[in-house]
């Protein structure tokens, strides 16, 4: 029996949601991947591939059908020979080595008819209400061309390149959610196997991931004929599929103030109950070193040539030592022992090793934490009606709980409002400029909720006290999103960044990064300041080998003996 | 056309921003043209509709001037500004009705009136000119199509809510509104430039590693 005493609260809001907090985020066992895992093993999906018709060029197209209990689902991938010039993770390339549909169901002839006249294009094709997402991907070059040509001469990989790189392809958009015709999330939101967030486009990734070493190994076949070597299992368990993001998801986290909030708020109460665990057994305590163990070897393989996040390396590394140290004399059973991790990781540690640790302690209390899961969807549309009948005074007070820390900053100082989000005409591609050098503040987003903040609360003083909130917006429709935001606050107290998204020293990855962070992603490598590739399902089990042994723990590779 | 609801949403936001409303009542206007929508009415026309009537330049004389009595204006009222009012003073429909007059396209107050019942936990009815729809937020009843523009328009509790109109997964707006949508949603985005492409996305210039 687990005994909870509930005395430790969750963590303070103006502490976790600090963009470079949220920047430190990683995948942890709430993450969406390991969730679909988890459920795909316990329910035994049936996985199969009907169509595999792939010429020698590596042109065609396949199917792989994941059978769920009540629902099937298929990745139709159309694979296509992509001259280098026209390789560009962009939004705006034009071309790609594999494009992808999900589709809801088992496709007919006429539908893979149908999605070859559409997936290919992408953005500029549409897809039916049949279709659950629509995605593509490109080849990591270096690590295609090393695996063909190993397998082709009868060679397995270098598991040191596959380490470097992570995987063979790396996904350049994941479409769900209605885009471009695609079914909306209201269709398949009850389903139990996507009612979570991202499940979609989680499955439509690991089928992707299973389709691209299919097709590697076929164009090692290709060259190497007789002689080629089949792909050893225990090298291409390794092989993820990367994602390389840019702006995209940073509007998304502060446009879904709800949603974002779940994510977090589950996470935040997780990490409260652990805490709040007087003691750990003698099995936990040890469950929880040996996944330490196995994550510090995952972390010796996450590289970055970008220099903040060398520099968040190296503190990483010296965090990992210090929890060693740590490790060796606390046996990790008495006097609330994870408690005491915790607080201790906030005075000694880097914040990449307090978020690395905050998700670590859930490892070994799967039965307390999981269910928590089920909360992270956000089902409540209501939340976005404003009540007009709230008082000017109260709203002020909810302005000021969420953004109490904006409201004395200058926001007349360019440098805190020196940058502007704004949707480029070029297939519209989110993008961050310079408000005071480009001709771009017309087209600006509202993507600055503590800016927006302090004008509405500015406004607000002229207003007496117990007006209406209705009365005030009936005169300032400007401050219209801004109410809803803070109403919305009192729903989710883990909604609002607590930094400032349009200051000259704003790191956009940061917000990346708490997105991915929660699909389970790894390695994170930024390119630039608001550019990052990431790796998803490295280690993870292919369908063939999902079982509940295998379905949860895999994002730690197992030590050598 | 055949559209996901979702596409209409964030057309719908965009294209009002276009036009010139605040993103507060764009987020109202894209919400509401979904919820037409998923009732099988015509939103993204009544919404084009509106667009064109260029009524944000000038959104005081589109609004009430009192709210004590019958709202009204000197000039015709935009249901967005006038929705967004009604679902702000939902909680003033429990004592009594709220009338306004001179409304332009009343079908967009349809959404408003159901988010007053949705605060307010009940049924709502909204007559305009003779005409009456229902709803409780959820599921909408209509005894015939609501007229362009309405002399009269009165919200008050209750409604039986019979022969709901049935739900909607898809929308299909005609061509020539939702090019309208575009046409207006346009105006949000900012010129290609080659500094933009360049410093805007921050991505490397080659991906062929």
């Amino acid at each position: 029996m687990k005994q909870t005493s509930a005395h430790i609260p969750r963590r303070d809001p103006a502490q976790v949601m600090r963009l470079s907090r949220l920047g430190s985020l990683h995948q942890c066992r709430l993450s969406f991947m390991r969730q679909l895992t988890r459920r795909m093993a316990r329910e035994n999906w049936n996985f199969i591939r009907p169509v595999f018709d792939i010429d020698e060029n590596g042109v065609g197209h396949a199917v792989y059908t994941a059978q769920a209990p009540d629902h099937a689902y298929s990745l139709v991938a159309f694979a296509h020979d992509l001259p280098p010039e026209q390789r560009s993770d962009r939004v705006i390339a034009e071309a790609w080595d594999a494009t992808f549909a999900l589709f809801d169901g088992i496709p007919t002839e006429q539908d893979i008819q149908r999605l070859s006249e559409n997936v290919p294009l992408q953005e500029a094709g549409r897809v039916s209400e049949n279709e659950l997402s629509l995605s593509r991907a490109n080849r990591s070059v270096r690590l295609w061309a090393h695996v063909v040509d190993r397998l082709a001469a009868g060679q397995q990989p270098d598991l040191e390149q596959i380490y470097k790189v992570g995987y063979l392809m790396r996904t350049t958009a994941v479409y769900g959610s209605g885009k471009f015709g695609a079914a909306d999330r209201e269709k398949t939101a009850n389903r139990p196997e996507l009612q979570a967030p991202f499940q979609t486009e989680m499955l439509s990734v690991y089928l992707t991931r299973t389709f691209v070493r299919d097709l590697v190994q076929h164009m090692a076949r290709v060259k190497g004929g007789d002689q080629t070597a089949e792909l050893a299992p225990e090298i291409g368990q390794w092989l993820g599929i990367g994602n390389s993001t840019g702006l995209g998801m940073a509007p998304f986290i502060v446009n879904h103030p709800v949603l974002f909030n779940n994510w977090i708020m589950v996470r935040e109460e997780a990490l409260a109950q652990v805490r709040s665990l007087p003691t750990a057994s003698d099995s936990e305590a040890q469950q929880f070193r040996d996944i330490f163990e196995r994550c510090k070897l995952s972390m010796s393989w996450w590289r970055s040539e970008h220099p903040i996040q060398i520099e968040k390396l190296s503190a990483l590394n010296a965090d990992l030592s210090a929890i060693s140290d740590y490790l060796d004399q606390d046996d990790l059973t008495r006097y609330h022992p994870w408690e005491r991790l915790i607080q201790w990781s906030e005075t000694t540690l880097s914040e990449e090793g307090q978020e690395l640790l905050a998700s670590l302690v859930l490892e070994p209390y799967g039965d307390l934490v999981d269910g928590l899961t089920e909360c992270m969807a956000d089902g409540n549309a209501q939340a976005q009606i404003i009540d007009g009948a709230m008082t000017v005074a109260q709203t002020r007070a909810l302005i000021r709980d969420r953004f109490d820390w904006a409201l004395s900053l200058d926001w007349s100082d360019e440098a805190n409002c020196a940058r502007a989000w704004y949707v480029s005409e070029e297939k519209l591609e989110p993008r961050l400029g310079e408000r005071f050098e480009e001709p771009i503040s017309d087209f600006e987003q509202p993507l600055a909720p503590a800016r927006d903040a302090a004008a509405a609360f500015a406004e607000l003083s002229n207003w007496r006290d117990e007006a209406p909130i209705a009365e005030f917006l009936l005169h300032h429709p400007e401050h219209r999103h801004t109410i809803r935001r803070a109403q919305i606050g009192r729903i989710a107290p883990y909604g609002e960044i607590h930094d400032n998204t349009i200051s000259s020293s704003v790191m956009p990855i940061d917000m990346l990064r708490a997105k991915l962070s929660f699909f389970g992603a790894t390695h994170f490598d930024p390119r630039s300041d608001r550019w990052v590739r990431i790796c998803m399902y490295s280690g993870a089990p292919y369908p063939e080998d999902l079982t509940t042994e295998t379905a949860d723990l895999w994002v730690y590779p197992e030590l050598e003996e | 056309m055949n559209i996901s609801l979702n596409e209409v949403e964030a057309t719908a936001k965009r294209a009002t921003r276009g036009a010139g409303y605040s993103w507060g009542l764009a987020e109202e206007a894209a919400k509401a043209t979904r919820w037409l929508c998923a009732r099988g009415q015509n939103g993204t026309g009544a919404l084009a509709r509106l667009l064109q009537m260029v009524m944000a330049d000038a959104p005081k004389q589109r609004a009430p001037t009192d709210l004590s009595g019958d709202w009204h204006s000197d000039e015709l009222l935009c249901p967005l500004v006038t929705g967004a009012l009604l679902s702000d003073c939902a909680i003033r429909v429990n004592s009594s009705a709220i009338t306004m007059s001179n409304v332009a396209v009343p079908v967009l107050l349809l959404p408003f009136a159901a988010n007053a019942a949705r605060l307010l936990d009940t049924r709502v009815t909204i007559e305009c000119d003779g005409i009456i729809a229902e709803t409780d937020g959820l599921d909408l009843t209509l005894n015939g199509p609501i007229p362009d523009q309405a002399k009269h328009v009165s919200v008050h509790l209750g409604g039986r809510l019979a022969n709901a109109v049935p739900h909607h997964t898809r929308a299909e707006p005609s061509p020539t509104d939702w090019s309208t949508l575009n046409r207006f949603a346009q105006n949000t985005y900012a010129p290609a430039t080659e500094e933009s492409r360049l410093r805007g996305a921050g991505a490397g210039l080659s991906d062929n590693d």
